[in-house]
C-alpha cells in the first residue's frame, strides 16, 4: 500500500461530521429554508448555539439588546451569516485535537478564519456568492487536522522540519509523505459528503490552476495569502505563500478592490473572534 | 482607552480625534468617540460650554516613522520567499500601504 493509499484507508475511519454541520450544508442547496426548523436545531447543541450567540453579542455588531436565542440571532445577522457561524463551530468543536508542540490549535482556528473572512471579502469584487467562499476557507486546511489524527508523531517532525527548512508546512508535507494536507483534505470533504466545489478548493488551494477553471480553489489561494500577509494567526515565524501570476491575473483585481477586500478581512476578522474562545 | 488625553478646549486643533464621547451635563451625547474634531465642531463645543475633551494623543512624527518601518520590516519578512515574484507583487503592496495605514 502506498501512503498516499493508507491516508485515505486512515480518513474512511476518521469521526462522521457532526449532524448539525450536515444539516447546515444541506440547508443551503435547498431553495426555501424552514428557518425555525433550522433554529431549533441549532439550538439543541447547545456548544454550538453558545458559541454562535457569543458571536452575535461581540462588540463588533454593537446591538442594543442581548441576542438570547438562535432564532433572534437569525433575525438579527442574516441566515447566511448564522448559517456560515454554525457550521465553523461545529467544524470546530467537532475535530479531536491532536497533540503536537509546534502545533497551536489556536493558531490554527485563526488562520482558517482569517482565510475564510477574506475569500468572503474577495466574493464582492469578484461578483460570487459569499457564502461557498466563506465555508471553502473555513475548510480548507482540515486536512492539518485529518492528518494530525492519523500520523501524530509523523506530523509533529514535519512541522519540526518546515520551521529548521523555513518552507511552508505543505513543502515539508510533499517531501515527507509526497502528498500534502490538501489531498488529505479532500478526502475528507470526499467522505464528509461535502458539495464539489468544496471538495475541489481544498484539493487544489496550494495548486489553483490544476482546479477547476473559475471555481473557488483559486480565490482560497489568493485569500490563504491575505490572511498570511495580514498576520491574522499571530505566527512569528509565518510566511505568505508563493501565488500563482496566472491564477492572480485571473482574479484581476485593482488597487482598489485589493486596499477594501484588506479592510473587510480585517474588520471581519475581529468580528469572528468570539467563536474561538 | 489607555493612552487618553484630557486637554482644555482652548488646546483642542482640528483634526484631532476624540478618544471618548463629548456628553453634556444632561447625559446627552453631542458627539462620538472616534469623530475627528472640525472647527465647527469646536466652535459649538464651546458656545454650549464645554471645558474640555478626551481625545487620541497626536503621534510624534519620529514614532509614526518608526511605526512604519518596523510594519515595513515585518511585511517584507513575511514575503521573504515571495517578493520577488510577479504573483505577489499587488497584493505584497497593497498590504504594505494598507498595515501601515492602519498602524498594525
Amino acid at each position: 500500500m502506498t501512503r498516499l493509499q493508507e491516508m485515505v484507508s486512515h480518513v474512511q475511519k476518521l469521526p462522521a461530521m457532526p449532524v448539525v454541520a450536515m444539516e447546515v450544508l444541506q440547508s443551503m442547496s435547498g431553495a426555501d429554508t424552514d428557518i425555525d426548523a433550522l433554529a431549533r436545531r441549532i439550538a439543541q447543541d447547545q456548544a454550538i448555539a453558545a458559541r454562535v450567540l457569543r458571536v452575535a453579542n461581540s462588540p463588533f455588531y454593537g446591538l442594543q439588546a442581548q441576542v438570547s436565542s438562535i432564532h433572534d440571532a437569525i433575525v438579527v445577522l442574516g441566515l447566511s451569516s448564522v448559517r456560515s457561524l454554525v457550521l465553523a463551530a461545529a467544524v470546530i468543536a467537532g475535530l479531536p485535537a491532536g497533540n503536537c508542540p509546534d502545533f497551536s490549535h489556536t493558531r490554527f482556528w485563526r488562520h482558517v478564519l482569517g482565510v475564510a473572512v477574506a475569500a468572503r471579502a474577495l466574493a464582492r469584487p469578484l461578483k460570487r456568492p459569499p457564502e461557498p467562499l466563506f465555508i471553502a476557507g473555513l475548510l480548507h486546511d482540515i486536512g492539518r487536522l485529518a492528518m494530525m489524527v492519523i500520523y501524530p508523531d509523523e506530523l509533529c517532525s514535519v512541522l519540526a522540519d518546515a520551521q529548521a527548512r523555513d518552507c511552508t508546512l505543505a513543502e515539508a508535507e510533499q517531501r515527507h509523505f509526497g502528498f500534502d494536507h490538501s489531498t488529505a483534505g479532500a478526502e475528507l470533504a470526499r467522505r464528509w459528503n461535502f458539495p464539489a466545489e468544496i471538495v475541489d478548493a481544498l484539493a487544489w488551494h496550494h495548486n489553483p490552476t490544476q482546479g477547476v477553471p473559475g471555481g473557488l480553489a483559486g480565490i482560497v489561494h489568493y485569500a490563504d495569502a491575505i490572511a498570511h500577509a495580514l498576520d491574522l494567526d499571530e505566527a512569528d515565524s509565518d510566511q505568505v505563500p508563493r501565488l500563482d501570476p496566472d491564477t492572480v491575473d485571473a482574479l484581476n483585481l485593482d488597487w482598489e478592490a485589493l486596499v477594501s477586500v484588506l479592510t473587510e478581512t480585517r474588520a471581519g476578522f475581529d468580528s469572528f473572534k468570539p467563536l474561538l474562545g | 482607552m489607555d493612552d487618553a488625553l484630557t486637554l482644555p478646549l482652548s488646546e483642542v486643533i482640528p483634526g484631532t480625534v476624540l478618544a471618548a464621547p463629548v456628553i453634556d451635563p444632561s447625559g446627552a451625547v453631542l458627539l462620538p468617540a472616534g469623530l475627528s474634531l472640525t472647527a465647527a465642531h469646536l466652535d459649538s463645543l464651546q458656545r454650549r460650554g464645554i471645558a474640555s475633551v478626551v481625545v487620541v494623543p497626536a503621534e510624534d512624527p519620529e514614532a509614526l516613522a518608526i511605526r512604519r518601518e518596523r510594519i515595513r520590516a515585518r511585511v517584507m519578512y513575511l514575503f521573504r520567499h515571495t517578493a520577488q515574484e510577479p504573483g505577489s507583487q499587488a497584493l505584497l503592496h497593497a498590504v504594505l500601504a494598507f498595515r501601515q495605514e492602519a498602524g498594525k
